[in-house]
């Protein structure tokens, strides 16, 4: 039976708005900053059989994992998934990314028989690891990173199972801060199953099944002539990363052959002892996390996509880890490199389509950090929390334009960053400065978006300061690739500066009021691994990349690297020593740049062959 | 006719068989579906610096700059640690010369 296309389409719509209002709610249940302000979250629906259905916004490494962790509950629970259960499931090596990034599933039963499931997950105020929020760079293995579970029944047929609750509660930091979050994960799914059943309930379970079923039959159909239109061929990345004093990298090589896409990530790193790591279900869903949004832009996130995609991941290495190895800063390691490596292949791959270069691009944000304070704050209670400017991101420059300063990341389409105001509420520190940064983006004939820097210090704490866990990627690498001749985006720095005297009574107490890092006195020391005071008058400050560039720096626009410099993105310097562009004041001096310019051509010229 | 690899690349027909353009100057670079690199000027530099003052890289980290030998056309950047492999990109190339196209049809 062909399916009547308006019907088809207006069930087609009515599951995003599923999602779109399962969302709502998980925000508005949420007491965390890192939910409702960085919109660290996920929200998606499934088939009956775990295959995922209809992906949600959010961080889109999720959705793939997400659907293991229903196939994954559905195989534990077998004969005993009932009408109204929640299950939880946060174990990397079952499904999840990392234990403090907790999966709840709820399966949706339509007359007694199960017909979906919605999943969503949220990352936790804190599970209990060696470090406070999640991220736990003391940890050598999975046992210390907190609570680990490969699918528990949290709610059975509708009512709370208390004991679980609060034995989960009981291993945690801020046990009701923990327990808002799960609760806005149960209203969520509740929401989600709610609209599903009214969604069947007004066109009849078989009309409902049908359209699902096409509507992943659809993507796979597009997808694999998206696929067929594109050159075939093979493209690679390499991203480094760095866990305290060790290097590792992430090496890719993806292959387009007819309508199928091959990720091979042979020749990455042996996992590490430290905790970048990521399993096979994190790297595979890191890898879709680039591919969702720009090879099915106009096509819906379902398991139809999934469907031409390979991956070939060694055991054992960076991007497929063996138990227990541990991964708590999986996210922001090894993950976000997959996510990296997966863009700029994909990039390189549409750059090659007359058709589609117009949606390649250059590598977004590409090191988030992850820096979470915790301590008493100046209400008296204990505080946990991240620094959201991680999620505001940077472009990547596109084929055609510029990319957005300060735009965000691939792939999480929603992120953003709380107010100054936001954190200065609920932590006892003081924001000296946040603003863009001078000279971050890629340079390029489409610059990369810039990224930003500030600082912070400890303000009215009863315990004189806080205590903060910073873990990434490290500083040494630039990571967003640049595209076609662009550069890389600029690395990010981290900086605790010592001020210890420098503000006593009758010194010089200007640091408060600083507006810039070279404002700052006392010695600086560059912190990028484990856990440290912001006590007194030290301050943290902190920069972050910029997107890539695109094409020649060379081929950009004079005016538009002369707007770039009045606007403070682009340093006077670069813009001749980049772009060879010579300014004259507020103009563009076009005789001395068209002379810079060609000097700069001759002297690529000078060099020797490659080989 | 000429098929683009990137903005920077092209694809041509030679009489040996399919070649890799500048497509700026038009110069060889090299025999197409094969790696192109080695046949670009290459010029690798500390890459702390290397954009303005925000690239505070490590020491070694190093930015690699592929150009056309004849126009000096920037045809690609990769970050590398010294020693590191050429990352190579290849769009293969069908018999008559132009990029391949599958027309496969998926069974289901």
């Amino acid at each position: 039976m062909v399916m009547d296309p308006i019907t088809f389409s207006i069930i087609r719509h009515r599951l995003y708005r599923v999602v779109d209002e399962a969302v709502i709610t998980l925000k508005h249940v949420s007491g965390s900053a890192i939910t409702n302000e960085g919109h660290d979250l996920m929200v998606s629906l499934y088939r009956a059989d775990g295959s995922l259905l209809m992906g949600g916004v959010g961080f889109l490494h999720h959705l793939t994992s997400a659907a293991e962790a229903c196939k994954s509950i559905i195989r534990r629970f077998e004969g005993r998934i009932k009408e109204g259960d929640v299950f939880l499931l946060n174990d990397p090596y079952t499904a999840a990314l990392h234990t403090s990034d907790v999966y709840l599933v709820s399966p949706i039963h339509h007359q007694g028989s199960l017909v979906a499931w919605s999943a969503c997950f949220v990352h936790v105020y804190d599970i209990g690891a060696a470090n406070p929020g999640g991220f736990s760079p003391d940890s050598v293995d999975i046992f210390t990173e907190g609570f680990s579970s490969p699918g528990i029944r949290l709610v059975e047929g509708g009512e709370l199972n208390q004991d679980i609750m609060d034995t989960l509660l009981n291993m945690v930091r801020s046990p009701e801060m923990v327990a808002l979050d799960m609760r806005s994960m149960i209203a969520c799914n509740n929401v989600a199953k709610v609209r599903m059943l009214a969604l069947i309930g007004k066109y009849g379970y078989e009309t409902v099944d049908e359209a699902c079923s096409t509507l992943i039959d659809q993507s796979e159909k597009l997808l694999r002539e998206r696929l067929r239109e594109l050159p075939d061929g093979t493209w690679q990345s390499r991203q480094y990363l760095q866990a305290k004093d060790e290097t590792y990298k992430v090496v890719l090589s993806m292959t387009k052959d007819g309508d199928e896409l091959t990720f091979d990530f042979t020749g990455s790193s042996p996992q590490s002892r430290y905790a970048i790591n990521c399993t096979r279900w994190a790297s595979l869903g890191g890898l879709f996390a680039p591919l969702f949004p720009l090879l099915c832009y106009d096509i819906t996130w379902n398991d139809g996509v999934v469907r031409p995609i390979k991956m070939i991941a060694p055991e054992g290495t960076i991007v497929n880890c063996k138990r227990p190895a541990p991964v708590s800063v999986a996210t922001v390691g090894a993950i976000q490199s997959v996510n990296n490596a997966a863009c700029s292949t994909i990039g390189k791959m549409l750059e090659a389509s007359d058709k589609y270069a117009k949606e390649a691009t250059a590598v977004w944000h590409a090191n988030h950090f992850a820096v979470f304070m915790f301590g008493r704050n100046q209400h008296g209670g204990e505080a946990i929390g991240i620094f959201t400017e991680t999620f505001a991101g940077a472009g990547g420059a596109r084929t055609y334009s510029d990319g957005v300063d300060v735009g965000g990341e691939i792939p999480n389409p929603i992120s953003r960053m709380a107010n100054v105001e936001t954190i200065e509420a609920t932590f006892p520190i003081r924001y000296l400065f946040r603003r863009r940064m001078i000279d971050s983006g890629g340079a390029g004939e489409y610059r990369g978006g810039v990224g930003m820097e500030y600082a912070v210090m400890q303000h009215d704490s009863p315990d004189g300061g806080l205590n903060y866990v910073i873990s990434g990627k490290g500083v040494d690498f630039p990571m967003s690739d640049g595209l076609s001749g662009g550069y890389p985006g600029a690395p990010n720095d981290y900086i605790w500066v010592h001020n210890d005297g420098v503000g006593e009574e009758g010194k010089n107490d200007d640091f408060h009021f600083a507006g810039s890092l070279d404002e700052l006195p006392g010695e600086r020391e560059t912190v990028t691994w484990g856990v440290y005071p912001l006590m007194g008058d030290d301050c943290l400050y902190i920069r972050w990349n910029g997107g890539g560039g695109y094409g020649d720096p060379l081929d950009r626009d004079p005016d538009a690297v002369r707007c770039d410099v009045l606007e403070g993105v682009v340093s006077a310097k670069a813009a001749r020593e980049v772009y060879g562009v010579v300014l004259s004041g507020a103009d563009v001096d076009t005789a001395a740049t068209a002379v810079r310019r060609k000097a700069m051509l001759e002297e690529r010229i000078s060099q020797e062959a490659a080989e | 006719m000429n098929r683009r690899i990137s903005r920077a690349l092209v694809l041509v027909d030679g009489k040996d068989g399919a070649e890799i353009h500048c497509a700026k100057c038009g110069h060889t670079i090299g025999p197409g579906g094969q790696p192109w690199k080695p046949g670009a000027a290459v010029r690798e530099v500390p890459i702390r610096g290397v954009g303005g003052q925000a690239y505070t890289a490590g020491e070694k980290v190093l930015l690699r700059r592929f150009s056309c030998p004849k126009c000096g056309n920037l045809l690609d950047t990769e970050t590398a640690l010294p020693g590191e492999p050429f990352l190579d990109d290849i769009v293969v190339v069908k018999p008559n010369g132009a990029p391949r196209r599958k027309n496969t049809t998926h069974e289901q």
